[in-house]
């Protein structure tokens, strides 16, 4: 605490800040809540209907009930993606003598890319007519009948629009596991290999274990980052066909933008910070009962 | 000695034929990985730089079998892509300076100066790392219709900076947390107040976490598509992202090498800045994640 310091500077600085992010991110929490107990659709007025969009949301939408079991299968997709791969690469990238540089760079760049770009990329990989590069490369090592219209079939669809999302940021995982990697003590490691530990041996039980505030970090970063997931399954395929690849996040953004039904849109998006919420409630509890037994 | 001779060579092959096997199957492996992860990118340039026919009418994914910067042409002819890459500068850089400059004055109060509750301040901001932006689309949308923003520069960049700010104001506090406290006690004795140690030892302290906070923000900003497509509707204002969806033509195809030029044209500023400091943007993403 600086000694000269009056209470006006404290509010100098700390007033623009909380006023920007009270703005247009803690005071916005609170009008979806309030929204959330009305019927509105932006032009009349708004009608008081107590819990009534809830009552709907959890009770009777079946639509609501099957996007949420689609977001569940897509962040459990894309985490898979994102984070085995990146533990793999950051494991081996620790054998590499040299081209640590170029192969993080080459790792990273699809982060660079737009959603949008990303979005119409992924269209032609899947597509049938012109034959897209996935459906060329199953014909080529004679998978050929497995050929198909991946983002109009409603069975794969959602694996499809899901794969995207975690081939995209697997590069910023795979950095971050690889920077901890890097500060695990040599000594611990040769002293397993000394005793006969093999290679898996030395990651499950030393490697690993010793970056577990890392890896708990990144596994956090990734659920909230996919939960929230849109832009991908939204320009690839926007919920279809039917229903087959909707997530909370585009049914409430079409809820909202597309029938104007904000009160209930309120609701699901108020329902998708409780989500991301207890997400990571759950994840420190989880690891806390580990802790203890 | 010829047994000597023979078995030394011998010795050598087995040891390195002991380690090789794992050594070339990690590399073949990251050779892969790292061939699914670019090789998506070198087809979307190389499709640029095909011809519309060689495209619709070839095999897609086979080498060209011309070259053409015609595809850039008509990028820019038919679609909007200067208008769009003005505003999307525009975007990112007002989106910067307020991630910057309200990052470092949050993280000054809290972790410099300090005040009574200012853990709780920093627990409110903390939060915001895991709040979803989808909360605040609506409600946005319906304050900026009542104050007429709908539709202005502001609307995208207020959200975006705010979204960012938590980020922000974490990596500013831990490193001014690493500032040694006999550095502001010295200059405090000297009768420098608040500010002139804000702008005499903090800023020019923090020049690198300002561009790590800048280069990973930018990405992010520059490829915005949910504020962007909610809250513009004008031609005028749209963003990149936006405007490459500009490219359909009659009966709703899809020109897919324009497209695909507007992409590369549009990705090429931040692959560049990206390249070029990539060892910031590392160092910063490595750094970030695991101080934390």
């Amino acid at each position: 605490m600086l000694p000269r310091r009056s209470r006006l500077s404290v509010l100098v600085f700390l007033v623009p800040p909380l006023a920007v992010y009270g703005i247009a991110v803690l005071f916005p929490i609170l009008q979806s809540l309030f929204l959330s107990f009305f019927q509105w659709d932006g032009t009349t007025a708004p009608k008081a209907i107590g819990v009534a969009n809830y009552a709907r949301m959890l009770g009777g939408d079946s639509v609501f009930w099957h996007a949420f079991g689609n977001n569940l299968l897509y962040v459990a997709i894309s985490i898979v993606i994102q984070i085995g791969s990146a533990l793999i690469v950051a494991n081996l990238l620790l054998t590499l003598t040299r081209g640590h540089a170029v192969v993080k760079t080459l790792y990273l760049l699809p982060a660079v890319i737009s959603t949008v770009a990303i979005a119409f990329l992924f269209q032609r990989i899947y597509s049938v007519q012109p034959e897209g590069l996935l459906n060329q490369l199953l014909q080529a090592v004679g998978l050929g009948h497995l050929q198909q219209p991946w983002l109009s079939n409603i069975s794969t669809v959602l694996t499809a629009v899901s794969i995207p999302e975690g081939w995209r940021f697997t590069g910023l995982y795979m950095l971050i596991l690889h920077a901890a990697f890097l500060a695990v003590p040599a000594e611990l490691e040769e002293a397993a290999r000394l005793d006969g530990a093999s290679r898996w041996q030395v990651f499950r039980l030393i490697r690993f274990p010793y970056i577990r505030p890392v890896w708990i970090t990144t596994l956090i970063m990734a659920m909230t980052y996919d939960l929230r997931g849109f832009d991908i399954p939204y320009l690839l395929t926007n919920g279809g066909p039917g229903q087959s690849s909707e997530l909370l996040t585009t049914y409430m953004y079409k809820t909202a933008f597309t029938s104007t039904d904000y009160g209930y849109a309120s609701a699901i998006s108020v329902f998708i910070v409780v989500e991301c919420l207890v997400a990571v409630g759950l994840i420190f509890l989880v690891l806390r009962r580990r802790d203890q037994s | 000695m010829t047994a000597l001779t023979y078995a030394a060579p011998h010795v050598v092959a087995t040891r390195r034929r002991r380690i090789a096997p794992f050594k070339v199957l990690s590399r073949a492996l990251i050779i892969l990985i790292v061939a699914v992860q670019v090789y998506p990118l070198l087809w979307l340039f190389m499709t640029s730089l095909r011809t519309e026919t060689d495209y619709t009418e070839g095999n897609p994914f086979a080498l060209p079998s011309a070259l053409t910067l015609e595809n850039y042409a008509r990028a820019f002819r038919v679609g909007n892509l200067g208008r769009n890459i003005v505003n999307s500068l525009v975007v990112t850089l007002g989106a910067n300076v307020l991630i910057v400059a309200l990052g470092m004055m949050a993280a000054y109060a809290i972790t410099v100066l300090g005040f009574r509750f200012s853990g709780v301040v920093r627990a409110l901001f903390l939060l915001g790392i895991v709040v979803p932006v989808q909360i605040a689309l609506v409600p946005l949308f319906i304050d900026y219709a009542s104050v007429n923003l709908l539709d202005t520069y502001q609307s995208m960049i207020i959200p975006l900076a705010a979204f960012a700010l938590p980020m922000s104001v974490y990596l500013f506090g831990s490193f001014f947390g690493y500032v040694p406290r006999e550095a502001y006690e010295a200059a405090s004795l000297d009768g420098a107040g608040p500010y002139r140690i804000f702008f005499g030892i903090t800023l020019p302290l923090s020049i690198n976490t300002i561009v790590t906070v800048v280069l990973v923000n930018s990405i992010f900003i520059w490829n915005d598509f949910i504020f962007a497509n909610t809250f513009v509707l004008s031609d005028g204002l749209k963003t990149i992202p936006l405007g490459l969806q500009n490219y359909i033509g009659a009966m709703g195809k899809v020109d897919w090498t324009a497209t695909f030029a507007a992409v590369c044209v549009t990705i090429t500023p931040l692959l560049l800045v990206f390249l070029v400091l990539n060892r910031a943007v590392i160092q910063g993403i490595e750094s970030g994640a695991t101080k934390g």
